[in-house]
């Protein structure tokens, strides 16, 4: 069931992405290496993210992030087509917004639990490992969020599940793309031999 | 483990101490000692109302299973009785406490795994989270502490912290899926740890689609991909097996653009893999191949197994005759042979 879904989800990546590139290059006709990388990938993301049809969290915010930039977003416009569903949820003030709100409500919680503590707790040694976890834990998952486009703004429990999903799409890409490099060079070496 | 085999020695120097401690010198390691009894009695009270026995705190003593301790303490599971016997468990660990500050800590958070593991049903978080909520209370001794804790128990079920409990669950099952998705992750239990394998695995994947990108912009000098490629990969769906999946691929891709496809590259590859016309495109497949073919493979098996592949992935995909695909085999194994 799994694979069915991964293979499918693949299919769509490889369109959309190759889709995606035709458009790019279409545009441009010379750019330098970097720009070509970026392009590369950016159609990469934005395919990826697409071939999910906003099921997850993680794809919209990816979206939402590459159309702010007034140069893609004519390409991801053009990319998703006049079946474009996808506009974002809230405009960049309001993400902000919602940031910040969450931010601070985590802020003050966060202080509270502190307060309370501190006046019943001891020392804090007498807690120290468990303190410390709890530590390593907040850490750790506020470093998951920064690398899982729109945690920020999910709460610890999505976050685990966009992460989850997150990954397994990560893995097509970078399967396709491995694929991609390795038949390229086959091809080129081959030319190469024609050629000699 | 080896680290607390390594601090056995220390302890049982100090084991005929425990009781002189208190007029000895070192007062503050008694207070010390004192509230890491406190924590570890509340950790293994936890644990005996997790397994849901009823049992006194001696026989509660008897069952600690953290094998490290009882691997060095053969004496303790003969009769433990009295106080005696959790301080010095408790000294014990005082003494692997404080020797190393970092190993501490991962000893703790080792012990803490082991009691997860055997402990059904109860998460690493519930019993920091639960020890964190008991920790305000005082304690006096080891049975009444017990009893407090049942009294505990009947506070932790308010909204609240049930509500977080089931969040824990909820949490600890995704991080059990995520073990299986994630490679390498069987042995690593507790949230912090798993929390550090996924961050560096998706910071590897985010790193290699970065690699790959740029690499395809070495490779491609323009952005128009060989579209003929991408639409052989979607069809055979080259689960990235081998080298013989590329150079079938290569190979039809060297046949369209010698024989540069007209608009529909789909309508092309279809005629391509049921065996169409068979003269001249032939020819182009058989130097084709031998061209790529690395010296000291034999002709006849690779082709022969390249259109084997072939046929495997197409026929998933789509319908075509056989007969006429071995056609074309026999015809190009005559020219090769020519």
């Amino acid at each position: 069931m799994k694979m069915h879904t991964s293979s499918k989800l693949r299919k769509e990546f490889i369109k959309k992405w190759v889709k995606g590139l035709q458009i790019c290059c279409s545009s441009k006709k010379n750019m330098d290496i970097l720009e070509r990388k970026k392009k590369i990938k950016l159609c990469a993301d934005i395919a990826l993210a697409s071939a999910k049809n906003e099921t997850t969290l993680w794809s919209i915010a990816l979206i939402s992030e590459a159309k702010k930039d007034d140069e893609n977003k004519i390409l991801v416009d053009n990319l998703l087509g006049p079946e474009s569903r996808f506009k974002p949820r809230m405009t960049n003030r309001q993400m902000i917004a919602c940031h910040k709100r969450v931010r601070s409500k985590k802020i003050l919680k966060k202080s509270r639990h502190v307060c309370q503590k501190m006046k019943k707790m001891g020392p804090p040694k007498s807690n120290l490992a468990a303190y410390i976890a709890k530590k390593l834990v907040k850490r750790r998952t506020q470093v998951l969020k920064r690398l899982v486009p729109g945690g920020e703004s999910m709460d610890k429990f999505s976050l685990i599940k966009e992460a989850l999903d997150y990954i397994l799409s990560l893995r097509i890409q970078v399967d396709v793309m491995r694929t991609l490099v390795n038949a390229n060079e086959v091809l080129n070496q081959s030319d190469s031999k024609i050629y000699n | 483990m080896n680290t607390e085999m390594q601090h056995c020695p220390y302890t049982v120097m100090n084991i005929p101490g425990n009781t002189a401690v208190t007029s000895g010198t070192d007062v503050s390691v008694f207070e010390r000692q004192q509230a890491r009894m406190k924590w570890q009695q509340q950790q293994q009270q936890q644990e005996s109302l997790f397994k849901g026995n009823d049992h006194q705190f001696r026989g509660l003593v008897e069952v600690k299973p953290d094998p490290g301790l009882q691997y060095g303490w053969p004496d303790f599971s003969d009769g433990c009785q009295g106080q005696g016997i959790p301080s010095l468990m408790e000294d014990h660990n005082l003494k692997k406490r404080k020797t190393h500050e970092d190993q501490k800590q991962k000893v703790v958070l080792k012990e803490n795994s082991v009691k997860e593991k055997k402990i059904k049903g109860c998460s690493e978080e519930n019993s920091a989270e639960t020890s964190s909520k008991e920790k305000p209370k005082a304690v006096e001794g080891p049975k009444q502490e017990y009893i407090h804790v049942r009294a505990r128990r009947g506070q932790a079920t308010d909204s609240h912290s049930l509500a977080e409990r089931v969040r824990r669950e909820k949490i600890s099952e995704r991080m059990k899926y995520l073990q299986d998705l994630v490679p390498g992750c069987n042995k690593i239990t507790g949230k912090a740890g798993m929390l550090d394998e996924i961050i560096n695995y998706v910071q590897s994947l985010q790193k290699q689609v970065e690699f790959l990108s740029m690499k395809l912009a070495t490779l491609q000098p323009r952005l128009d991909f060989d579209i003929d490629s991408l639409i052989m990969k979607e069809m055979f769906e080259v689960p990235a097996v081998a080298y013989s999946a590329e150079v079938a691929n290569s190979a039809y891709f060297q046949v369209n653009s010698l024989l540069e496809m007209g608009n529909n590259p789909i309508d092309a590859m279809l005629r391509r893999s049921i065996g169409g016309p068979v003269s001249i495109p032939e020819t182009f497949v058989v130097s084709s191949c031998f061209n790529q073919m690395q010296p000291g493979v034999t002709w006849d098996g690779d082709l022969h197994n390249l259109y084997r592949m072939e046929i495997q992935q197409d026929s998933s995909t789509i319908p075509f005759q056989p007969h006429k695909f071995t056609g074309l085999y026999e015809v190009s194994n005559l020219k090769m042979e020519l």
